[in-house]
């Protein structure tokens, strides 16, 4: 199929010139690229930068992974009724998916200003945080702060896809649970979770994939800082192929790429998930 | 279920007051389009007493200079701003070619491939189509490294075209995959019986599968295009001249300040688009981006 082929030239050239890529090195006098071999991969290893970014961006996938899949469920299922004005709750639900996420980032920047920001206005007369404590200015807090942005764009994601799988969802079962005397939450536990596990894999899926690579929040709201709190290892890599070191820029982007790849294989393979 | 009438209140109590705790940021950023700059920068929320401006919107659509508002009304821009222009008319059109290009591209070329993936089995079926889901883990830096060293020798740098097969690239995975979940649904039957009646291949495709995954196809060109529209990095790296929009609103933060009603502005109005196309084809969406993992 010549469309494959295509596909293929596309896909394939851009990776093999990566990895052609991480093993050069450019040379500062030149300017030219030099073959040194595994030299940037070994540098990858070694250096505290990187694994740090890696432990940043872990942690933002997985914290950010576990509210959305919680936080879109609950809303999935209490959005999942035929009651009036329903519909158009739905509808309001997906809105924050279309917002440009460097806009997003820069929404929640102004929102999470320490000064003017409406959000740590009311988070401060909560007394959630402390006023000498702007929320992105602090060590501790600064990548809650970028994971907010994320949880309030994908959480309508999740419910969107979720939503699907609940209204695809058999009857019966339900019925013969309720004469058996089933609470919700059995019903729940019992009846829902098993039969949308396939929806639920799929979702998670995509979405780790996207987490992973996380760059335009980090970018907009904190620049990876303060110091390097909050830097991903895609905004690591960004970093460096603004500051021109392109070889070790494409090393950092492989290295997430291999990353995914493993755990999307391994996550496949465990959930059985099939196309 | 019995229906509890309270616990029904309840519910609807619940589900208003989430629903409006997401879409309030998107109401706080309009509300601050229109906002002068005094009320933006005060240091409790302000949701009404204020003198509804359209100046922000006269900036960045309109062509006003922003220094005639100073001089004239003095009200618009405390903030010093930096030499760049606040004009955005260009950058919406470069948008809106871009984004155009990039899913007509990307629909046309998805849905040939997906459906030779839908249609004919072959060797190794299951791995093609993870190693196409893995083309979309790429990190987009990744991807815009090389494509920036091609681009530079192919002297598609700071082109629209440039830009299009870009976001082609990186819209195909995800393209496919939603394509081949629609035409799936499509019984293989129909397409038996249209080739019995001594339709080619192509007539098959064209006359008889075609239609049936309309719905679908708007879908996915929808995603497409919203994609494109708010892709930001390879627009960022790839492009000098040419600035999409969500680059343009990002030079608005200033080394001098960050010009808030201006950002809130074009930001707003950027919205509009792809709110319209995504209520269009919502319910298409909901089927398609659970990529078939619906059926048994």
């Amino acid at each position: 199929m010549p469309v494959i082929a295509l596909l293929l030239a596309f896909g394939v050239y851009p990776l093999l010139y990566a990895v052609w890529l991480s093993l050069q090195e450019r040379s500062r006098i030149t300017r030219q690229f030099e073959f040194v071999g595994l030299k940037q991969w070994g540098i990858a290893l070694t250096d505290p930068r990187t694994w740090d970014s890696f432990q940043v961006t872990l942690t933002y996938t997985l914290v950010c992974l576990a509210v959305q899949v919680v936080l879109g469920m609950a809303i999935a299922l209490l959005l999942d009724t035929e009651r009036r004005g329903y519909g158009l709750l739905r509808s309001l639900m997906i809105l924050p998916l279309v917002v440009p996420p460097a806009v997003t980032g820069l929404m929640f920047l102004l929102m999470e200003d320490a000064q003017f920001g409406v959000l740590s206005y009311y988070l401060k007369q909560l007394g959630i945080i402390d006023p000498a404590n702007p929320l992105l200015a602090n060590n501790s807090t600064a990548l809650i702060g970028v994971m907010l942005a994320d949880i309030w764009q994908w959480t309508p994601f999740m419910v969107l896809i979720f939503l699907a799988g609940l209204r695809a969802l058999p009857k019966e079962p339900y019925e013969a649970a309720a004469i058996d005397g089933a609470s919700a939450i059995q019903a729940f536990r019992l009846i829902t979770l098993p039969l949308l596990s396939r929806v639920i894999a799929v979702a998670v899926l995509l979405r780790s994939i996207d987490l992973f690579r996380v760059y335009d929040y980090v970018y907009v709201m904190t620049s990876g800082g303060p110091g390097t709190q909050t830097e991903t290892l895609s905004f690591y890599a960004g970093r460096l192929f603004t500051l021109a070191n392109f070889p070790y820029a494409a090393t950092l982007a492989l290295i997430v790429l291999i990353s995914l790849n493993v755990m999307a294989a391994v996550f496949i393979k465990l959930f059985k998930v099939r196309f | 279920m019995r229906s509890n009438p309270a616990l029904g209140i309840l519910r609807d109590v619940c589900a208003w007051a989430i629903v409006l705790l997401f879409v309030f940021p998107i109401f706080w950023w309009i509300l601050a389009s229109f906002k002068p700059y005094t009320a933006i920068f005060n240091t409790t929320p302000v949701y009404w007493g204020f003198e509804p401006t359209l100046d922000n919107y006269r900036v960045t659509l309109g062509g006003v200079s922003r220094l005639s508002l100073i001089t004239d009304e003095g009200a618009a821009g405390t903030v010093a701003g930096g030499g760049s222009s606040y004009y955005s008319i260009p950058s919406i059109i470069d948008s809106v070619i871009v984004a155009l290009g990039s899913t007509v591209l990307a629909v046309v070329l998805s849905t040939l491939c997906a459906y030779g993936l839908s249609r004919f089995r072959f060797r190794g079926q299951q791995n093609f189509v993870f190693w196409i889901l893995s083309q979309r883990m790429m990190p987009p830096i990744a991807i815009a490294i090389p494509i920036f060293f091609m681009f530079r020798d192919l002297g598609l740098r700071d082109s629209h075209l440039g830009l299009i097969l870009a976001h082609t690239l990186i819209n195909l995975p995800i393209a496919v995959l939603l394509m081949k979940s629609f035409l799936d649904d499509v019984p293989v039957d129909l397409d038996q019986q249209a080739m019995i009646d001594g339709a080619n291949r192509w007539q098959t495709f064209w006359l008889v599968v075609m239609p049936l995954v309309k719905g679908g196809l708007a879908a996915t060109a929808v995603l497409c295009f919203i994609f494109s529209w708010t892709e930001f990095l390879l627009s960022l790296q790839l492009t000098t001249q040419i600035r999409t929009i969500p680059v343009k609103i990002s030079t608005f933060v200033t080394s001098t300040g960050t010009e808030w009603g201006f950002i809130t502005a074009l930001g707003s109005a950027a919205l509009v688009p792809s709110f319209i196309f995504i209520v269009l084809v919502q319910k298409h969406l909901v089927r398609g981006l659970t990529l078939g993992s619906l059926k048994d």
